[in-house]
């Protein structure tokens, strides 16, 4: 264990120095960040600015607003830990440098996912965490809530990342995977808003199909106290359930892995 | 003439063949341009939810409607020009293609536009589809298709200019391609991707009617939807001319000087 976090940290270390180096792309992260998260508070801006308008969805305004934080949260998880990992396993086993990840002698599942980052967007990160706590101060929010929180949340990250695992896994049978994650982006950004305000026939296809729903609703509901004790449960158990399944599918690809010259 | 209207079909029909290579992936990434899709179904259940069923006159069908028009128009919008010249220019790629007769612009011109062919009948159907589902109901009017056509013409085209001008900013900067996602989001809140226009407080109308983004996306949409009238139409075709002209002059000048800095780091 200990082992696996020296590792972490010497990843991290190597990554940083080499993405120090392009220190004028920091203006263009940012500008990135803010458009991204522009996109996403227009959204209920615009919603929330009709006349007679105080609720999308049974949310008010700063529970919405705590919607668009974790999203940009989120967003901000995916753009620095996952993505710049996840973007390389096609590329990986194009060319078949995947050997090389394989024969060292740690597991390759976390080598693969820990291995690089991309510093630069942590703009959205900060933007993301200072819209949530800005958001939850005009909420009465229990120490209690922030605790489920912060659990269900971790379960939506993990959720998250294994969504994105499958989908890059898939590259050991197709070449290109870079679609099935355009296509991924595509659907979470649903996640913008409470589940809630969407048709019922969308918010099962977001809770039970892609679960968009666990990743930004449930914990925003578990913040304001709004929480059934169902999707208590349900949330961890969907994570571990996909957790595992990921890492089936990922040890089955790497036993069916041939490097790129046979 | 004849000599440059065989330069443009060979353009055209050697980008045809290159894009229908892409035919699955422009499917997907038909799909994957959601926010107008994720606007429309908040905005559906907002309406259903209000009081009388309406939100400033929209109920939940017209909603569909409007919606359904700008994620079509929009489809006829996209462009990627941007992110090919940030890495020709980057990775040198760019150089041979000074070496032809021509300005390297139309080939990029020519490859969007060979791809809006391809993804043209996709995108009937999925419109038609989506109509479907959700319960949308288009104009009936011919001319309101072939104005709104028209206007998505030059809109594109307004599009694929500035864009192509950011691209050029690869000549000074590392980070040419994230101008692009801000200009893109000033493209999408003026151009109605959030709302129709009339839905935003009035100070924004005031600024956004001098720009090129209304007529673009909104005008064509409503157009569509039988809320806008021809005189409309032909107003809106003025603005854009006016800035494809703007965007036209502003493109040829920063790509010379450009040109000239590209050349000084090769030599």
């Amino acid at each position: 264990m200990t082992r696996y976090l020296r590792l972490i940290r010497l990843f991290t270390g190597a990554t940083l120095a080499a993405q120090l180096e392009y220190r004028a792309n920091f203006l263009g992260a940012i500008l990135a960040s803010l458009a991204e998260s522009g996109v996403a508070l227009l959204g209920i801006a615009v919603l929330f600015g009709q006349p007679g308008t105080t609720e999308v969805g049974g949310w008010s305004f700063h529970q919405a607003l705590l919607v668009v934080g974790l999203f940009t949260l989120t967003e901000g998880f995916i753009s620095v830990f996952i993505q710049p990992n996840m973007s390389k396993i096609a590329e990986a086993v194009r060319t078949g440098s995947m050997d090389f990840t394989l024969l060292k002698p740690i597991d390759a599942q976390f080598n693969i996912s820990t291995r690089n980052l991309n510093v630069l967007r942590v703009t959205d990160l900060l933007i993301g965490a200072g819209l949530t706590i800005y958001a939850a101060s005009h909420l009465s929010v229990t120490p209690g809530g922030v605790l489920a929180a912060a659990l269900l949340y971790v379960c939506a990250l993990v959720i998250v990342y294994c969504i994105w695992l499958a989908l890059s896994t898939t590259a050991f049978w197709f070449v290109k995977t870079q679609n099935a994650s355009e296509l991924f982006n595509g659907v979470f950004g649903a996640a913008r808003f409470p589940v809630t305000a969407f048709p019922v026939p969308v918010r099962a296809f977001l809770t039970f199909v892609v679960p968009v729903a666990f990743i930004t609703t449930v914990p925003a509901q578990a913040l304001t106290g709004s929480l059934s004790p169902g999707l208590v449960v349900a949330s961890p158990l969907v994570a571990a359930a996909l957790f595992t399944l990921t890492r089936l599918f990922w040890l089955r690809a790497v036993g069916s892995y041939t490097s790129a010259s046979s | 003439m004849t000599s440059l209207w065989r330069k443009a079909r060979v353009l055209f029909i050697t980008r045809f063949a290159e894009m229908t290579e892409y035919r699955a992936e422009v499917v997907i990434w038909m799909l994957s341009g959601t926010l107008s899709l994720v606007m429309m179904l908040v905005w559906m259940s907002q309406a259903a939810a209000a009081p009388g069923g309406e939100i400033r006159g929209y109920n939940p069908s017209e909603f569909a409607t409007y919606f359904l028009s700008t994620w079509a128009v929009g489809q006829l919008m996209v462009v990627w020009v941007a992110w090919e010249l940030d890495m020709e220019i980057r990775q040198g790629t760019l150089s041979p293609k000074l070496l032809r007769p021509m300005d390297p612009m139309w080939l990029h011109y020519a490859a969007h536009f060979a791809e809006r062919v391809v993804r043209f009948p996709a995108l009937l159907a999925l419109v038609a589809l989506f109509a479907w589902v959700a319960g949308a109901r288009f104009s009936t009017d011919p001319a309101a298709y072939l104005a709104a056509f028209g206007l998505a013409l030059l809109g594109f085209s307004a599009r694929f200019l500035w864009e192509y001008t950011i691209g050029l900013l690869a000549f000074w900067t590392e980070s040419s391609t994230s101008f692009q996602e801000v200009v893109w989001l000033v493209y999408a809140a003026l151009g109605g991707m959030f709302a129709p226009l009339a839905f935003y407080p009035e100070w924004v109308q005031r600024v956004a009617v001098w720009t090129p983004f209304p007529y673009m996306l909104g005008l064509p949409a409503q157009l569509l939807a039988g809320k806008a009238t021809l005189a409309d139409a032909g107003r809106g075709a003025l603005v854009l001319l006016f800035w494809l002209v703007a965007f036209w002059v502003l493109r040829l000048t920063v790509w010379r000087v450009g040109l000239r800095k590209y050349g000084a780091v090769g030599a």
